[in-house]
């Protein structure tokens, strides 16, 4: 392929697609949101208002915790409708 | 006797501009300008400063204002940098015309291209041959120092042009360092009252500045007006003189020159990194080297005669530039040194370093290695390279924490824990699907998610958003890819109400077929949470701080629904991140029209933000919830004109609930919050008065 076909643009700085991630954010964290299955409904809140998009759900609707990108908001256990999302502090 | 206290930059100047007693002072948040004005906000609220402040919904405005109350025969003070700082400049011209004695402080910032918010001088070389005065300060006291000096140079009668002082972003708006504080009295004796030649003014004055004159003169008035810049030399020289007298703090006149006796070589720095050039030189003159340092203190008047006195003594000059002059293969100060000494006879080679762009530290011993050539030039009479690049190797950058679940929005983001957009933004990127493009102004979006986002992100100029949007639409249209690609404008309250509303309301009603999505917290929380126009009553911001005198932000809200209702684009929504199908409902409805062609989906989405109503992170959707609920933030849409509320609660709760969650209400009265209740309750029936007509009557 001659230079003046190629796809490089010398200085063109390009954000290319694919990444699919981001980065570790864990240290951010203060208090570490633990879910208590008994009292879990599967309602699937905490996966809908994760501001982080953290949470997601199995097949059976269990809500899991991806705990390298919670940065600790605490949203998903103030909208939990049973409460079963407690706030524990980190380090404990 | 003065006080000393210890302050960033942005906080010296504030107190310049106090001290002053400035009467007008037109605003516009821009990262690292914010603080200074934020400062001068908290004076106003706490009656420290008796000033006319101004909060403009974009630079350009801003200095509008500026110029107005300038020739009105106010003393004014604005500030800005970078972005602002280029929308400003068509304004930024008028302002010498007219004659009007304006000080700006702009914290330097690099100019987008790539963008960054740390400094280099590509923000200020537009702006700096217009006719302005243009001074760089190395110190937070020098800038303090600078803005009464400035005042004093150009309100003199034989200047009457205005003034710009430059203090480099970061390194000096945010860095603390000893200040003191000049005494009122001192001031007032020293700078007196401004009064205008000839203000715009029928009750005073039969005579005014105009920019009318035939072509045939203009030849001639640029000749005057250059020699009236060139002429203010003397009245700078006269200031930094008196203000010695009156202060006991000289700063040398057009520039200031550090260890240059017995100089052979010479080097030329501005602004803050003059501080490490001065110590690198203490060590080259240690190991023996003779070199001096000349410091350039304005840019314009350009100090030629001083630059050629020097020269006559010196073998080699090196320029550190932190600006390039594109296509010319070197920096601006360069340029500008080169021309004052090339009709000199006995010439020294001149050699340029274009070091510290966007922000990048210029370190002593990069300024060594710099001082080093040019001594060696100095001993060859051999430039080995004209111009150099001082370059440093970025730190490698983690790779992406991949994950193994699809999302059109990545986790691991660089938004505040806690983030009402994220949601918003994810909602919508999973409706919309991947071939999207989204547009996005500035704001905290554009710094958090476009790294994590599956589809494209493209940053737009910030009041061209809309336009950016309209080129993409109709690039599309023509090669037959509008109804395969949905396209998005996601943007913030400030790009939304305020600057890009302009370019908004052109594109409806143009009729261009795409969607806007208005993220609103309620403030520009990207420079730090000032007041929009999208700020509810009596909330308090950090440009509508509480004091003395000040009891949050006084005006009532923009209503965008009305707006656009009066453009009769077919579909109009607001929304709430804590009514998630309603919000993924409008966005589909949203996304139908624009694929049909049929115009503008205009979806105004209320985004609670932690950081910036002050409430605990995990409130973030309960606050939303409870917005809608006490009526604050009622859920519409208008379709092809038929109004509907969407959410109707059985009985409204007090809007109490909502507020007494959020610090930025904590100082409400009684009063100010019946008169909230009130607004509230009567908007929520003028809302359900509308939906009773059907079609709104204009559609």
């Amino acid at each position: 392929m001659s230079e003046a076909e190629s796809k490089e643009i010398k200085g063109m700085i390009l954000y290319r697609a694919g990444r699919h991630g981001g980065r570790d954010v864990a240290n951010w964290r203060l208090f570490r949101p633990e879910i208590d299955e008994d009292k879990c409904t599967k309602c699937g809140l905490c996966a809908q208002y994760c501001p982080e998009g953290a949470v997601t759900l199995d097949e059976d609707r269990n809500p899991g915790i991806d705990m390298r990108f919670c940065k600790g908001c605490g949203v998903c256990a103030n909208e939990c409708p049973p409460e079963a999302i407690g706030m524990v502090k980190e380090g404990r | 006797m003065p006080e000393s206290d210890v302050m960033p930059g942005n906080k010296a100047v504030a107190h310049g501009v106090r001290l002053a007693r400035v009467e007008v002072i037109p605003v516009f948040p821009i990262t690292p300008q914010t603080t200074i004005v934020e400062y001068l906000a908290s004076f106003i609220a706490d009656g420290e400063l008796d000033a006319e402040y101004i909060q403009s919904e974009g630079e350009h405005s801003c200095m509008g204002m500026a110029v107005g109350a300038s020739m009105a025969g106010a003393r004014t003070f604005t500030a800005t940098c970078s972005q602002g700082l280029a929308y400003m400049h068509e304004v930024v011209a008028q302002a010498v015309s007219y004659r009007t004695p304006i000080v700006m402080a702009v914290a330097n910032r690099v100019l987008g291209w790539y963008w960054s918010i740390g400094p280099d001088y590509s923000d200020v070389m537009p702006e700096w041959n217009l006719g302005w005065i243009v001074n760089f300060v190395e110190s937070n006291q020098e800038a303090l120092d600078m803005i009464l000096q400035l005042y004093k140079v150009a309100e003199d009668r034989r200047v009457t042009l205005p003034a710009m002082m430059n203090l480099d972003g970061f390194y000096l708006s945010y860095s603390q360092e000893r200040v003191e504080i000049p005494d009122q009295e001192a001031v007032d004796d020293w700078l007196p009252p401004y009064e205008a030649a000839h203000p715009v003014d029928p009750t005073v004055s039969d005579s005014w500045p105009s920019n009318l004159i035939p072509p045939v003169l203009h030849t001639t008035y640029r000749r005057i007006y250059e020699e009236v810049l060139q002429d203010s030399r003397k009245v700078i020289e006269e200031a930094g003189r008196s203000f010695q007298e009156a202060f006991g703090r000289s700063y040398g006149g057009l520039v200031e020159e550090y260890r240059c006796e017995d100089a052979e070589a010479l080097m030329v720095t501005m602004g803050s990194m003059t501080t490490a050039a001065r110590r690198a030189v203490d060590r080259l003159r240690s190991d023996g080297e003779k070199i001096g340092l000349l410091k350039l203190r304005f840019m314009r008047p350009f100090p030629a005669d001083e630059l050629r006195s020097l020269a006559g003594g010196v073998d080699t000059i090196g320029v550190v530039d932190r600006v390039v002059l594109h296509g010319t293969g070197g920096g601006g100060v360069f340029a500008d040194v080169k021309a004052a000494l090339y009709n000199l006879d006995d010439r020294p080679p001149v050699m340029n370093f274009i070091a510290g762009m966007g922000g990048d530290d210029i370190s002593i011993d990069d300024l060594y290695s710099m001082g080093k050539k040019i001594v060696k030039t100095s001993e060859t009479g051999k430039i080995e390279m004209e111009v150099e690049f001082m370059e440093h190797k970025a730190p490698p950058t983690p790779e992406p924490v991949k994950i193994e679940w699809d999302s059109p929005l990545y986790p691991g983001s660089a938004g505040c824990a806690g983030c009402g957009s994220s949601i918003i933004l994810r909602r919508m990127l999973k409706v919309l699907g991947p071939d999207t493009v989204i547009v996005i102004p500035p704001s905290c979006g554009t710094i958090n998610y476009p790294s994590v986002s599956k589809v494209p992100m493209v940053l737009a100029n910030y009041a061209a958003a809309a336009a950016f949007q309209t080129g993409f639409y109709r690039a599309y249209r023509k090669k037959g890819k509008a109804d395969k690609i949905y396209l998005a404008c996601y943007s913030g309250d400030g790009g939304t109400v305020d600057i890009g509303l302009q370019a908004i309301s052109a594109a409806a009603e143009r009729g261009e077929s795409m969607i806007w999505v208005c993220y609103d917290n309620e403030a520009y929380m990207n420079t730090g949470v000032q007041r929009s126009s999208s700020t509810p009553m009596f909330a308090s911001t950090t440009s509508t701080p509480i004091g003395e005198v000040w009891r949050g932000k006084p005006q009532r809200r923009k209503d965008m629904v009305l707006i656009m209702a009066a453009h009769r684009i077919p579909y109009i929504a607001t929304a709430s991140l804590a009514y998630l199908p309603d919000l993924e409902r409008k966005i589909r409805k949203a996304a139908e029209i624009t694929r049909a062609g049929k115009g503008l989906a205009y979806i105004h989405v209320q985004q609670p933000c932690a950081t910036g109503w002050y409430f605990p992170p995990e409130k973030t959707v309960e606050v939303g919830r409870l917005a809608v609920q006490t009526g604050a933030w009622p859920l519409i849409e208008v379709e092809d004109g038929i109004l509907k509320v969407n959410v109707k609660p059985r009985e409204l709760k007090p809007v109490d609930e909502y507020l007494k969650l959020q610090r930025r209400f904590r100082h409400l009265s009684e009063k100010q919050l019946e008169i909230l209740q009130r607004e509230v309750s009567r908007d929520w029936q003028s809302w359900l008065e509308l939906e009773k007509l059907g079609r709104l009557p204009w559609y």
